[in-house]
């Protein structure tokens, strides 16, 4: 049932795999967040505007809020969009949990163990470890941070100004 | 779905692993840890690591263990998320008593197992007992904490969603968890019947609890007020065992619609003060705070900031040694985990200053304050250094 009992070489292997895939393919699966995951999606989404929507599959108010992401993706396919789950819970799971949502389609990572406060830093230094949490990153680099569920019409409005994508600078980790 | 609970001989000592790849059950692969003595000076550990949750004990203060138990394997199903920690109580007579949450369904609707031994120092070993639900409850339960009081008394409290269901099926919407207990009086083998304290309390926080002078339970635990406002509340018993109303710790106003997965610490000292530590980031003020109360929790003093607030204090926990008060927390420099300490000699009227009782590179479990005789440690799971037990001194 759980990925945690397969050989490491295997997962390893996977890993490998997955980052090999051009961005496109790279939609539509669940992958395990690595040390450096992280930092290689906020490089590939340098200078473009990004939501990154962290949630976790024990967490009520997360699966709540999942499928209005999922009708926002719906009217915004265009929006760049990453999830993380961060409980430590099989991908299977959260695939399903993501398919349910309308969001099977979208860019997904989900962390092979509780998140320590290592690995919480390389995601967002100022984060305490609460879920749902939404990083709103603009096209320079800003981070504009919503906790709790989020209203989908800030994210809406968000989207539609010039905080999302305008006047492009070099500034990866503005936080 | 479990395994019976079964010995293994092989003693261990500060087993080490690498970070994400720890699968096995043991000690050293353990990410939640929690101590307690028996008056025979053995220390009990009940530990989550690879999916289950097992005990041993120490005859050396926590150097070496033995007699490694592994009372029930769980797999992705183990609760083993931030604030989930297994719960061990041992009584003046022996008997010991073992809770933790397992989730039950695809839903993460979860369960409260409880596993008891009759006597933790019978000739052929602990015999704990195959785990058993705690609750008769269909719905859901999670985040267990239990002790017994001076009385030999059991007291279990847990967050419940039996009247969240019961609301949904009425067709409408109950935030949160309740607060339910239960009191045993043949140290866990039964249970008078659940009862539900409070609805609205965050359904993700573990619970603290304490007793007071008059060996009744106080409990802290992080409520949802009017407006998502995710505080935290003091329940206190009176007369019969019935509660008290909640009074409110602090109007932090943290508005938020989630988990912050972060619960509070109680401890009440031989004066009748009851001292609370928590965590928020609420409008009114964000870091880890302390406040005490001298009235029966009716009022308690502003918020005092603890900690380095750069560093993300967090993870709070109290512990009492007659007026001396202890409070121990976690931060994180960037580079380190840092378990830090401050202390009063007069119920928390006056504060040490704080100090670095622990430190890490890797991954570290919240700190664990625990007493034996009079003397206060530190109890401490890390990845790099294993268990430790930290003697804490006072200047």
């Amino acid at each position: 049932m759980t990925s945690r009992s397969h050989p490491i070489w295997l997962l390893a292997l996977c890993i490998l795999l997955a980052a090999a895939l051009p961005s496109s393919a790279q939609a539509g699966s669940t992958r395990l967040l690595e040390t450096e995951s992280f930092a290689q999606v906020r490089i590939r989404y340098a200078h473009k505007p990004l939501i990154v929507h962290i949630w976790g599959l024990t967490c009520g108010p997360c699966l709540e809020e999942l499928p209005r992401w999922g009708e926002l993706e719906k009217q915004h396919p265009d929006m760049n969009l990453v999830l993380i789950q961060a409980d430590d819970a099989p991908v299977d799971a959260v695939g399903a949990a993501l398919d349910h949502a309308g969001l099977g389609r979208v860019e997904s990572w989900s962390v092979p163990s509780e998140l320590d406060e290592f690995a919480r830093a390389r995601i967002d230094p100022s984060w305490s470890g609460e879920m749902p949490r939404t990083l709103l990153i603009s096209a320079d680099g800003s981070v504009t941070t919503v906790r709790g569920v989020a209203d989908i019409a800030v994210i809406t409005r968000w989207l539609a100004s010039s905080d999302a994508g305008a006047k492009p600078v070099l500034r990866l980790h503005n936080h | 779905m479990f395994a019976r609970a079964q010995t293994e001989p092989a003693p261990m000592h500060h087993q080490q692993a690498e970070p994400n790849s720890c699968k096995e059950t043991g000690l050293g692969c353990a990410t939640a840890v929690t101590p307690a003595f028996d008056a025979h000076n053995n220390l009990w550990l009940a530990w989550v690591a690879g999916g289950a949750v097992s005990v041993a004990h120490s005859t050396d203060l926590g150097h070496t263990f033995k007699d490694v138990t592994l009372i029930g394997s769980y797999g992705a199903l183990m609760d083993s998320g931030a604030d989930a920690k297994p719960q061990l109580a041992i009584d003046a007579q022996g008997h010991a008593v073992l809770a933790y949450g397992v989730f039950k369904d695809k839903a993460y609707n979860a369960q409260v197992f409880i596993s008891t031994s009759a006597s933790i120092w019978a000739k052929d070993g602990p015999a704990f007992t195959v785990p058993r639900s705690l609750s008769e409850d269909s719905a859901s339960q999670r985040f267990p904490t239990l002790a017994f009081n001076s009385n030999g008394r059991l007291f279990a409290t847990w967050l419940d969603k039996r009247t969240v269901a019961l609301a949904r099926q009425n067709g409408q919407t109950q935030t949160g968890a309740a607060l339910a207990y239960a009191w045993s009086d043949d140290a866990g083998k039964t249970f008078a019947p659940d009862t539900i304290a409070q609805d609205n309390t965050c359904e993700c926080c573990r619970v603290a609890l304490a007793f007071d002078s008059k060996r009744r339970p106080v409990i802290v635990y992080r409520s949802i007020f009017p407006g998502h406002e995710r505080d935290h509340a003091i329940l206190r018993f009176g007369e019969a065992d019935r509660t008290l109303p909640a009074q409110r710790v602090a109007e932090d106003h943290w508005v938020i619609d989630g988990c912050p997965h972060h619960g509070p610490s109680v401890a009440v000292t031989a004066d009748g003060t009851v001292h609370a530590a928590w965590f928020t980031e609420g409008t009114a003020r964000q870091g880890l705070f302390y406040a005490r109360s001298t009235d029966h929790s009716q009022q308690f003093s502003a918020p005092k900031a603890i900690g380095n607030i750069a560093q993300r204090p967090g993870r709070p926990n109290l512990l009492t040694v007659g007026e001396t008060i202890w409070l121990a927390w976690k931060e994180f420099d960037g580079k380190r985990i840092l378990i830090k300490e401050q202390h009063s000699m007069d119920a928390g009227l006056h504060w040490s200053i704080e100090r670095i009782i622990g430190e890490t590179q890797h991954a570290a479990d919240h700190p664990v304050l625990i007493v034996h005789g009079r003397q206060a440690y530190l109890s401490w799971m890390t990845h790099d250094e294993g268990y430790q037990l930290i003697k804490l001194q006072t200047p």
